[in-house]
């Protein structure tokens, strides 16, 4: 069949550039490996060789820009484009739909490579051949990803040019592909609403920029083993992984505030294996940052630091794996697909893991056996000990989150324990507080040995002033974790030791202080960590929850509290309101006014928060809170229940019919309760006025007496329980002010107890939600830290490629 | 000994440490018969929600109780209490991960986790008017 306005060229283009960036990237990868032999060809080699990596990187730049066109352009006959696209959608989200997919965020990863490389090509200068073979070794087999061609009925990598829509395995037979205009009347999935947010705009290509930035250690560590040239590459790499260090950091807690501001997992970090897999490269990338340092400065900890740079590289391909490949199956939220890729990449990751393994091996022979051990004394041994720290600690990590590859490899059955959180936490807290004890000292120490009365006359004054510090906020806060007030005072201890460091022996030099700001930053988002996790508040607490707490701990769980429109209830220091809810667009808006009471009772409105569900019948809702920012605590507002549809019918005017029925078996003296009033059951009796309700005289007829209450006024309503011709025929009682109606349904002359069956109008239902309020304290001193953090790191880099 | 072999030492010590508590710190995938036979434990049972019989979530009595009937995969069903919000989109899930332990005939979830694959994945092209 012939269809019509598809646009099969440009795919075709499409996939010319990638094939074009495969191939010149392993061509790429040959030459410079030849051209790193010292021979009279390596220059002729050197010169093919740099041409073929930027005929690669223009390939990818070229497969960016087609994707992009596609996007654009709506060319929804691609699945690639049908999937993460629509015509509603804002093109501001054209960035997000493009590395929705995992094509793209490959494509993503692949184009900061090539960054990386064009740059590499320039300042590796007797390195560029070795490092260069390796980094276009990693393009090549990044670019095969993207190849999704057939080689012996293994499909190797997955093309986002290729894949027709029409030609989909999984919508063979739709009639819509009998129509050759099909595409008129097409439009596209869109883009998932969770990541219909300026994060996912920010956040992918920072994470995948820190991931890239970890071939470059990997690069050159694998070079300096090849070429034998075991302390040479540490200068150069030291750069780039402190540059890696800033990079994820700062992309790790990029996605830390995505989840706390726009998701609902009510925190930034909840250790799921999603984000633990990014945490885990980033703890070995700052250990192997650091013992770059300790070689440089005296050639030590030599196989320590092969080991860590090439196993950070590897832990990024073993996250990419754990992430993409579908095997955490319900341990994670975050539900990527497989796309049958996951073989490929384990190829990859032992065949990086092995070269590296290989060429450790086969060198141990030449490395320094005899080395003088680091006096106890000594930076380097502290800073040695700080790493390898940092190496238990993400070995911890990753072992609980790779709990369900052990499940797979020893069919196991295993799942993550109720309290997965505070699991972590408690594992990781002495990890926390030793790192952050090193941080502290760690620079008061010198190179080989340090004088330690002078090392003591210097850290004491730091060492007073943060045990006071630590004093004075355990009671401000009213810090009653003994366990956490450990780490408290270590990291104040950090924050407080390098900020002295500046002064007392960098005298304010703040060119020379990047590592002490890197260190006071880091200080301060442990402190931001600490406090805000373990001083949380949930302010909504439910006190009418029935206990449930014999279940076990967990079991109190009564974190949701439902806020009827009207109402005010009191949460934490707050009087709160639910105003009522406004639809703007696709967002369900609930206003909630937070007010103070002052002495005399006065409420005073102190500010206004909109949570949101985004309304989505396709991919289904999504819940959004809303958070007020204050300079020492937030407070974090989420509706984790809305009746939407019953807000649909509640503009439809149908305000005036009654609702379902509710039904009560009561006994005499009971009180019920509609939700306006309350109604008493007084009496039964027989003496019934039978004219005035026009019944047959031969009927048996039954007289219920309620009395009626709401807050103002009392009613007394009678329905009648009627027995006419053997058949029950009830003649219910309304209390048109309070729109109530009672009917009389059923009577047990044994025991004298009545069904009655009690119906409200619907006007009478207010709206309501079920939200959660939470308050986290000090969490802007995590964001800061964050920045400070950064700054420090990249001053240090600047002051590194100066020297 | 050189202090490199001590820190060996404690490493090893550590490694090992986590590695026990983490394989002890874990929970089981059961079926509700398995976890009925041990009332007092905790499981993961996965399942998918029974759509034919009706859900209970009442904010107005309590906000934090929601009770559903689920089968799990080996086909037995079991009414759940769970002590929490009602999720949302909960009717749309596809598969259930609960966490709980078994009381008398009900299971006693504290937490869920839902899968739900048309979040990401389902739909498929259809023509627009």
């Amino acid at each position: 069949m012939e269809y019509i306005n598809e646009h099969i060229g440009i795919g075709q283009i499409g996939n010319v550039f990638v094939i074009l960036s495969f191939v010149f990237a392993l061509l790429a990868s040959i030459s410079y490996y030849f051209a790193s032999r010292d021979n009279e060809d390596s220059l002729s080699w050197k010169r093919i060789a740099r041409l073929a990596f930027r005929i690669h990187g223009l390939s990818v730049i070229g497969i960016v820009c087609t994707l992009f066109v596609m996007l654009y352009n709506h060319y929804f006959e691609y699945e690639y484009v049908w999937h993460h696209s629509s015509k509603s959608m804002p093109m501001r989200y054209i960035l997000s739909c493009f590395w929705e997919g995992q094509e793209g965020s490959f494509l993503l990863w692949t184009f900061w490579h090539v960054v990386i490389g064009l740059i590499l090509q320039r300042t590796a200068k007797t390195f560029e051949a070795p490092v260069m073979s390796i980094i276009s070794l990693v393009q090549a087999f990044l670019g095969s990803m993207l190849l999704g061609i057939f080689i012996f009925e293994h499909r190797i990598g997955s093309n986002p040019f290729t894949v027709l829509l029409r030609n989909h395995p999984d919508f063979a037979n739709i009639p819509l592909f009998q129509n050759p205009h099909y595409l008129d009347k097409l439009d596209g999935r869109g883009l998932n609403p969770l990541l219909q947010n300026y994060w996912m705009t920010i956040h992918p290509p920072t994470l995948f920029l820190g991931f890239a930035l970890t071939v470059v250690p990997f690069a050159y560590a694998i070079a300096g083993l090849w070429k034998k040239r075991f302390n040479e590459w540490i200068k150069p790499a030291l750069p780039w992984t402190f540059l890696g260090v800033a990079v994820l950091g700062v992309g790790i807690l990029m996605g830390g505030a995505w989840a706390y501001e726009a998701l609902s997992f009510g925190g930034f970090w909840a250790w799921d294996p999603v984000e633990n897999a990014s945490l885990v490269p980033w703890l070995t990338l700052v250990g192997t940052a650091h013992l770059l340092i300790v070689n440089k400065n005296n050639g030590h900890s030599l196989l320590a630091v092969f080991f860590l740079a090439i196993l950070t590289f590897v832990l990024v391909l073993y996250s990419t794996f754990l992430t993409r490949s579908g095997i955490l199956g319900e341990s994670s939220v975050h539900a990527f697909t497989d796309l049958g890729m996951s073989g490929q990449l384990l190829i990859y990751l032992f065949f990086f893991l092995f070269l590296g393994l290989f060429l450790l091996i086969i060198n141990w022979k030449y490395f320094p056996k005899h080395v003088e051990e680091d006096g106890i004394w000594s930076r380097e041994f502290w800073m040695f000990v700080g790493a390898i720290v940092l190496l238990v600690s993400s070995f911890q990590i990753m072992f609980y989150t790779s709990m369900p590859v052990w499940n797979k490899l020893f069919s196991l059955n295993k799942a993550p324990a109720k309290d997965v959180i505070a699991f972590y936490n408690n594992w990781q807290l002495p990890f926390a507080f030793i790192t952050t004890l090193l941080i502290a000292v760690g620079q008061y120490f010198k190179y080989k040995n340090t004088d330690i009365k002078e090392f003591l006359k210097k850290i004491v004054l730091s060492f007073i002033i943060s045990f006071a510090l630590t004093v004075t906020v355990i009671f401000i806060l009213n810090f009653d974790k003994p366990y956490y007030s450990i780490l408290l005072f270590s990291s104040i201890f950090a924050a407080v030791a390098n900020a002295n460091y500046i002064v007392l022996v960098l005298k304010g030099r703040i060119r020379k202080a990047g590592s002490s700001i890197a260190h006071i930053g880091f200080a301060l988002v442990m402190l931001g960590i600490l406090i805000s996790t373990s001083k949380k508040d949930v302010i909504s607490r439910n006190t009418s929850t029935k206990s449930v707490s014999s279940l076990g701990e967990k079991f109190s769980d009564d974190d949701n509290i439902i806020l009827t429109q009207g109402d005010t209830l009191p949460m934490g220091k707050y009087m709160v309101t639910y105003k009522g809810k406004r639809i703007e667009g696709i967002n369900v808006k609930f206003d909630v006014d937070y007010f103070s009471k002052d002495a005399s009772g006065k409420l005073k409105l102190e500010f206004s928060l909109s949570p949101l569900v985004q309304t989505n019948p396709l991919m289904g809702n999504v819940a959004e809170p809303d958070t007020r920012h204050f300079p020492s605590f937030d407070v974090y507002t989420h509706v984790t229940y809305a009746d939407l549809a019953a807000a649909k019918e509640n503009n439809k005017g149908t305000q005036d019919e009654y609702a379902a029925a509710k039904t009560f078996t009561i006994k005499k003296g009971d009180t019920i309760f509609s939700s306006n009033a309350s109604m008493i059951f007084d009496s039964l009796s027989t003496r019934v006025d039978k004219k005035r309700y026009q019944i047959d005289e031969k009927d048996i007829a039954v007289q219920a007496y309620f009395s009626v209450n709401d807050l103002k006024t009392s009613y007394t309503t009678a329905p009648l329980y009627i027995i006419h011709n053997n058949t029950v025929q009830p003649l219910g009682s309304k209390i048109e002010p309070l729109g109530l109606q009672i009917v009389f349904t059923k009577l047990n002359p044994q025991n004298g107890m009545i069904d009655i069956s009690l119906q409200e109008k619907k006007s009478n239902t207010h709206d309501y939600i079920v939200m959660q309020a939470l308050i986290f304290p000090c969490i802007n001193i995590l964001w800061l830290g964050a920045i400070i953090m950064a700054i420090g790191t990249l001053l240090s880099i600047v002051e590194r490629i100066k020297k | 000994m050189k202090k490199i072999h001590i820190i060996g030492i404690v490493i090893i010590a550590i490694a090992i440490g986590a590695i026990f508590t983490t394989l002890n710190n874990t929970s089981t995938y059961a079926s509700f018969t398995e976890a009925a036979k041990e009332p007092g434990s905790e499981f993961h049972v996965v399942g998918k929600l029974n759509k034919g019989k009706e859900t209970v979530y009442d904010p107005k009595v309590d906000a934090n109780i929601f009770t559903f009937y689920m089968v799990d995969n080996k086909g037995s069903e079991c009414k759940v209490v769970l002590h929490k919000n009602k999720p949302q989109d909960f009717e749309r899930s596809e598969q259930i991960v609960i966490i709980g332990k078994m009381q008398g005939q009900d299971f006693q979830a504290s937490d869920i986790l839902m899968k739900c694959p048309s979040k990401y994945n389902d739909g498929k092209p259809t023509a627009n008017n």
